[in-house]
């Protein structure tokens, strides 16, 4: 780890000086060391090392706070455990804040006094950022996403090529030649987001979403210009990144006229976008909805018919920590789940008290932790084991992508899936009668237009 | 009667009565700066009622059933609220007596029960702190010495209630108590309630809190 200097310990402590509000300076000052949240906390639960206690982590930030800003910390440092912001602090609260909290918020809903545990690692979080201490493959994930557009780098091209790809085989699939999947289109009532994984990795889940608009007869488009739903800047700690690409989605939304923001499965996503980044910028977005209360609009509304006969397996639920305990969004996917499958069943506990998959918080992201990563997601797979399902869906790619390794590493035995997926496969569509013409999907006029440029 | 009970107070009154102010000073600037930082603006669009958050988490978020730091640990929760509970006695019996006022015999008993039953849950807090490996590494000298103080603080009370003696090595502890509460983790007796409201507001805004059926 590089030397702390005077200059990187000056940037840290800015965290402090900068007081926005009243919320940071309570939050330190809040705990009583009870040691309470350590039940809360899947790093202790599975290797119950006294350092991983939530409260812990709460202490290594305000016993620097305590050090430069209180009177106590200032006159006698070793009464009040006031440290100073040196080497061995800042390995220790890079250890803690980003390689043993997935920043879930479990132990914060159930802290007996309540402080916002999650929201001090964030600014603990902020600290390092500060002084140039976020790991360096969760920077390098930032990295990619400020100077490429999203998050894995996919160069347009081979973006585009996949969308055609996939538009084609909904085509096959619903035999209907004109089924689209919109780039580009203006003054649509929908700007759909995606997860970079999508288009990388999971393709599929773009056609389900497409398959669910087409369904619905939804206005909608995708945009080559910002279509990254992430935003790993609201990991790493750093407002300023976070507000870039914050900002560009918020740009893409007056450039394309929708008329709402359509965030796609992915729980971090969500938030950056619907709660972090307005504050970011300081400025009101425009409606930011997630795709998954957008299907249960679909339903509740009767814009899409399911079938729950063609889901037979017993169907758990994963909720997202950033969706659910950190944006309220906690009946939509049960709703489209009950409405979707025939044997729908929680895992316990589940809603807000759900423990984490053991991705969040940049773990996936972060392959210095990945040990850890596997060892937490212990709970997670005992969970699933117990609920007895066939099939585990989540509204969180994030979490498909752990999910996925937990299945794996647990040898589980399940399906993982979106819920958009679930929903594409229950969809009922009546086939539309033949058209007499063919005419060229947007994707590929806009293809044939790179091309001849 | 207050007035009167002020011109003939003893000298470790004065002391604990000095202490009073200093202390309530103490919590004012805490106080007094939460309120001058307030609460930011919040720029996404509402999902809930933030007052509806702050209502429960001052309600149903506290409620045992709901945390699990009190269900897993009855035991212990149900210390914690023994504790408290005679920690709010002792300080209306300390304003009593600085003001000059006698309970009468039944909440003479009723206080001395209580004290003692706050004293020994605080002891067994404390015993619970250096024993168990957790709590140890969690904690810091502040910690046993806020915990101590209000212990001998509640032994105190009680023996005050029984033995009339005991009275000014009551007023001197709780004049410590007070000099030392705004400066150590007993300031929480203030960031409580801030982080409750800081945490009701949050999870009221996005709708969270308080919660519905999942």
């Amino acid at each position: 780890m590089e030397k702390v200097t005077k200059d990187k310990i000056k940037a840290g402590l800015e965290v402090f000086r900068q007081l926005h509000d009243s919320k940071l300076l309570t939050h330190l000052n809040s705990c009583v060391h009870c040691g309470l949240c350590a039940d809360s906390c899947l790093y202790y639960l599975t290797m119950e090392d006294e350092r991983m206690i939530p409260a812990n982590k709460v202490e290594v930030v305000a016993s620097v706070y305590r050090r430069y800003h209180t009177l106590a910390g200032r006159v006698a440092p070793r009464l009040v455990n006031a440290r100073e912001l040196d080497d061995d602090t800042v390995e220790e609260m890079v250890d803690l804040l980003f390689g043993a909290c997935t920043m879930c918020g479990r132990c914060v809903k159930h802290c007996s006094i309540g402080v916002d545990i999650e929201y001090v690692v964030r600014m603990g979080r902020e600290m390092l950022s500060n002084m140039g201490y976020v790991p360096a493959s969760l920077q390098a994930t930032v990295n990619a996403a400020l100077e490429t557009g999203n998050n894995m780098a996919i160069p347009e091209e081979e973006f585009l090529d996949t969308i055609e790809w996939m538009e084609e085989e909904m085509q096959d699939e619903l035999e209907d030649p004109e089924a689209e999947i919109p780039i580009n289109q203006t003054g649509k009532n929908v700007l759909y987001t995606l997860n970079p994984r999508e288009p990388k990795f999971f393709p599929l889940s773009i056609s389900a979403m497409a398959k669910v608009f087409y369904a619905a007869g939804e206005s909608w488009t995708l945009s080559t210009g910002m279509y990254d739903v992430t935003n790993y800047a609201y990991f790493s700690g750093n407002t300023e990144h976070g507000a870039i690409i914050g900002r560009r989605i918020y740009e893409e939304m007056e450039k394309m006229q929708a008329n709402k923001l359509v965030l796609a499965e992915c729980g971090h996503g969500t938030r950056a976008n619907r709660w972090e980044a307005p504050n970011y910028l300081k400025k009101a977005f425009p409606e930011t909805i997630s795709s998954v209360e957008l299907m249960a609009s679909y339903l509740r509304e009767g814009r899409i018919t399911s079938d729950k006969s063609l889901t037979e397996e017993p169907v758990t639920l994963h909720d997202p920590c950033n969706l659910v305990r950190g944006g309220g969004i906690v009946d939509e996917q049960r709703y489209i789940l009950k409405s979707c499958v025939q044997h729908f069943v929680e895992m316990s506990p589940h809603g807000l008290d759900n423990f984490c998959c053991g991705g969040g918080g940049g773990q996936l992201a972060m392959g210095e932790y990945n040990d850890r990563r596997l060892k937490i997601a212990e709970i997670k797979a005992e969970q699933i084991r117990k609920s007895g399902a066939k099939i585990v869906a989540t509204p969180c790619h994030n979490c498909v992508d752990q999910l996925s390794q937990i299945n794996v590493n647990f040898k589980l035995n399940v399906q993982i899936k979106t819920i958009a997926e679930i929903v594409a496969d229950s969809l009922v569509i009546e086939p539309k009668s033949p058209q007499p013409q063919n005419p060229q999907s947007q994707n590929q006029q806009l293809q044939n237009q790179q091309s001849q440029k | 009667m207050v007035v009167y009970k002020t011109l003939l107070m003893y000298w470790f009154e004065w002391i604990a009565l000095g202490a009073l102010v200093i202390c309530l000073a103490g919590l004012a600037y805490h106080v007094i700066r939460l309120i001058r930082l307030g609460i930011r603006d919040d720029y996404s669009a509402r999902a809930g009622s933030p007052a509806a958050g702050v209502a429960y988490s001052f309600t149903g978020g506290m409620d045992p059933r709901n945390k699990e730091s009190a269900y897993l640990n009855l035991p212990t929760y149900a210390s914690g609220v023994i504790f408290h509970i005679a920690v709010f006695a002792a300080i209306v019996l300390f304003f009593l007596f600085l003001a000059g006022v006698n309970p009468g015999q039944s909440a003479r008993l009723i206080l001395t029960v209580v004290a003692f039953s706050g004293a020994a849950t605080g002891i067994g807090m404390l015993v619970k702190r250096m024993t168990d490996k957790k709590l140890r590494y969690l904690s810091n000298a502040d910690d046993y010495i806020s915990l101590l103080l209000v212990i001998i603080f509640l032994i105190l009370a009680g023996f005050t209630l029984l033995f009339p003696v005991v009275y000014p090595a009551f007023m001197l502890v709780s004049a410590l108590l007070l000099l030392y509460m705004p400066l150590g983790k007993l300031r929480h007796a203030v960031y409580f309630f801030a982080a409750r409201i800081h945490l009701g507001r949050f999870y009221g805004w996005r709708n969270v809190w308080p919660p519905r059926k999942a």
